[in-house]
């Protein structure tokens, strides 16, 4: 949670606990790389916090471990049908409820309008035509490039999925990561840079992150693949200096159809909670339409109730739209207790195969590989 | 003599010591034996028990050695960590030595110089890592950038498999050799000024002083600090965290990052342990060969 999230989160406690007089709320902020550990120990102890923003992988590993309480009694039908099924999703766990989404996000395809404009180009909406125009906007000598794509597997998943593989089958444990359409995914990103040059051909694993964002934001880079959370950071950038210079849309279709990782955020109720009827009701008020509408438009994030996207102040955001168009057809990831885990052995083996150490179809056996001892506990 | 009555006739030195024994027992060897344990055990947070479950890891033997030891990716990794240890320390010593030396002599501002270049050890380490790995950059670096003016690059510092290592290691160089300045200049200072007046009168020459006199004088203190170093540079885990965070592909991961993802991202206290013994053991058995190595040469004087 950053800065200004906490600012707009501590109003609407305020707010209440005016409501609500005989109720009083104590909010604790923890950074975000301490928050698992942190929240493990405390609850391992039986000393949790009532209610927890945890991240949408680390749900089903906190109820696995029970340190939570199943919502199912609590959450009404209408609620139920609100909430969009992919950040639903991710509260569900072994047949239970175990929390309620916060804020949701995905990856969507970022361009630079005047640049695709200049081009005489569309953004594409297949991946034949991502190469065509990331072509058109192609330009070695000058450091420009149509494309942008990161060693950090995370980016890797909208190609898997568009090109007919997956992750983990949730249900049955079975491992796709080197199934032939994952294999043809990553062999299609490696192309991107060595077939049809349309990405910088140096790597930098370290910083790709932030030459991301620069290149972007000072027109080297057309197109990038990024998250609701960095448009505040892109706005602020020179070439969009007039916001509407950004646009947002899916990612280009493969031949198996769209992708792209749903993320986010649920808040959860711990099982050392007394009073769970009051703890629903709070969590119930933060995240009633109208507390989304205020969260996305402030900071940027993504609503996870499909009411608060017809607020007029979401809906003529047309990046939050542009986003939610991508959310429509993007990607769960598996909601297993070690789902958050999952790019730890996958980013170094996708390192290897962009680097040439190991070829596609040996970096995703490795990775599967590693997946099978992750899993098996 | 029986334990026993040693205890009885010094019974006021021990009753002393009690208090820091009493400690040291609570905060190192209690946590050490119950790590030895939890290393021949599978557990991990799933099993471990709390509040709302009941424990339910078992003794799995020497399956967590074997697992770690005969997997190959550990010893290339063990490989990494000794290039990298001796890698560092090496510079460290010769270029705090180096320092030393040179502000061991009269010179003006000397006050001023040690303090400049005790920056790099005053320096919070995440903001100087945070800054070696902007420098390192491929595209904004000042390395590349650099080079670039003289028409070559650029280079992947920090996702090519030798360069990154390089890079990792020139970061720890930089922050590392002021320890061993100061180590040494403190070594270089408590040589008495008499034996440089008396190799004078008996005709020595400068290199002959620095070989027969400063080396052998500064040997305690630099024996001292190098094992200190060399235990410090295996165990860094934030320099190569912070800086390549181990990649590209584990190229840049020594025994303590690596130990670091395999077993805390998922609270595997049985395999955290067993790196963690192991860890030790390398770490005992070189101090235990150092000390004895070293032991044997001194004493010259």
């Amino acid at each position: 949670m950053n800065q200004e999230e906490t600012v707009t989160l501590d109003g609407l406690i305020e707010k209440f606990m005016a409501e609500n007089p005989e109720i009083e709320i104590q909010a604790q902020v923890v950074p975000f790389s301490d928050a698992q550990n942190k929240f493990k120990t405390v609850a391992q102890a039986g000393d949790a916090p009532d209610v927890f923003r945890a991240e949408i992988a680390w749900t089903p590993e906190f109820a696995e471990l029970g340190f939570l309480t199943p919502l199912d009694e609590y959450v009404s039908s209408q609620d139920l049908q609100d909430y969009l099924p992919s950040a639903l999703r991710y509260n569900q766990y072994k047949g239970r409820l175990w929390g309620i989404p916060q804020v949701t996000d995905c990856l969507a395809l970022l361009y630079n309008k005047r640049m695709l404009r200049q081009a005489g180009a569309e953004p594409p909406v297949t991946m034949e035509q991502l190469i065509r125009v990331a072509r058109k906007l192609t330009n070695p000598g000058e450091g420009q490039f149509g494309f942008f794509w990161r060693g950090d597997s995370y980016w890797l998943t909208p190609f898997i999925w568009a090109y007919g593989g997956s992750l983990i089958d949730e249900d049955d444990g079975q491992i796709h990561i080197n199934d032939p359409g994952s294999v043809d995914a990553l062999e299609f990103y490696i192309a991107l840079r060595d077939e049809y040059g349309v990405v910088p051909p140096e790597v930098d694993f370290a910083n790709d992150y932030e030459n991301m964002l620069v290149g972007f934001k000072t027109g080297k880079y057309a197109m990038i693949f990024n998250g609701p959370w960095a448009t505040a950071d892109i706005l602020s950038g020179e070439e969009f200096a007039d916001p509407a210079n950004l646009g947002v849309t899916r990612i280009p279709q493969g031949p198996a159809g769209y992708g792209s990782p749903v993320g986010g955020h649920n808040y959860v109720i711990t099982s050392s909670c007394q009073d769970v009827l009051t703890a629903y009701k709070f969590i119930h008020f933060l995240n009633r339409a109208e507390h989304q509408a205020l969260l996305a438009t402030e900071n940027n994030l993504l609503p996870t109730r499909r009411s608060a996207y017809d607020l007029p102040q979401v809906a003529d955001n047309r990046i939050i739209q542009g986003f939610r168009y991508q959310l429509e057809v993007a990607n769960n990831r598996p909601v297993i207790p070690e789902g958050g885990l999952l790019f730890v052995d996958f980013t170094p083996n996708l390192q290897a195969a962009l680097n040439g150490k190991k070829t596609p179809q040996e970096a995703l056996d490795a990775t599967a590989q590693a997946w099978g001892q992750l899993l098996e506990r | 003599l029986s334990l026993f009555r040693v205890i009885r006739r010094q019974r006021l030195a021990y009753l002393l010591i009690l208090p820091t024994a009493l400690v040291m027992a609570g905060i190192v060897f209690f946590p050490l034996i119950r790590g030895v344990i939890i290393s021949f055990t599978d557990m991990n947070q799933y099993n471990m028990g709390s509040k709302f479950i009941a424990p339910a890891y078992r003794f799995v033997g020497l399956r967590n050695y074997i697992r770690v030891l005969s997997s190959s990716q550990f010893w290339d990794i063990f490989g990494q960590t000794a290039i990298w240890t001796v890698t560092n320390v090496f510079f460290h010593f010769t270029i705090g030595l180096a320092l030393a030396l040179l502000l061991n002599r009269r010179l003006r501002g000397r006050a001023l110089y040690r303090m400049l270049l005790l920056i790099p050890w005053a320096v919070p380490t995440y903001i100087s890592a945070f800054s070696w790995r902007w420098l390192f950059n491929s595209k904004y670096g000042f390395f590349n950038l650099a080079l670039k003016t003289l028409g070559l690059g650029p280079v992947s510092w920090l996702s090519h498999e030798v360069w990154a290592m390089v890079a990792v290691i020139a970061t720890n160089v930089w922050l590392g050799f002021p320890f061993m300045m100061v180590v040494l200049l403190g070594g270089l200072q408590s040589i008495p000024k008499e034996m440089y007046e008396a190799s004078e009168v008996d005709g020595c020459g400068r290199i002959r002083q620095f070989a027969t006199i400063t080396l052998p004088l500064l040997k305690p203190v630099a024996m001292t600090a190098t094992l200190l170093g060399i235990i410090w540079t295996f165990n860094m885990f934030n320099v190569i965290y912070l800086v390549t965070e181990g990649g590209p592909h584990h190229q840049t991961d020594i025994l303590a990052t690596f130990a670091f993802i395999e077993a805390f991202h998922q609270w595997r206290f049985g395999m955290a342990t067993t790196y963690a013994v192991i860890i030790l053991s390398i770490l005992l058995s070189f101090s235990f060969f150092y000390i004895r190595a070293l032991k044997g040469t001194e004493e010259i004087y």
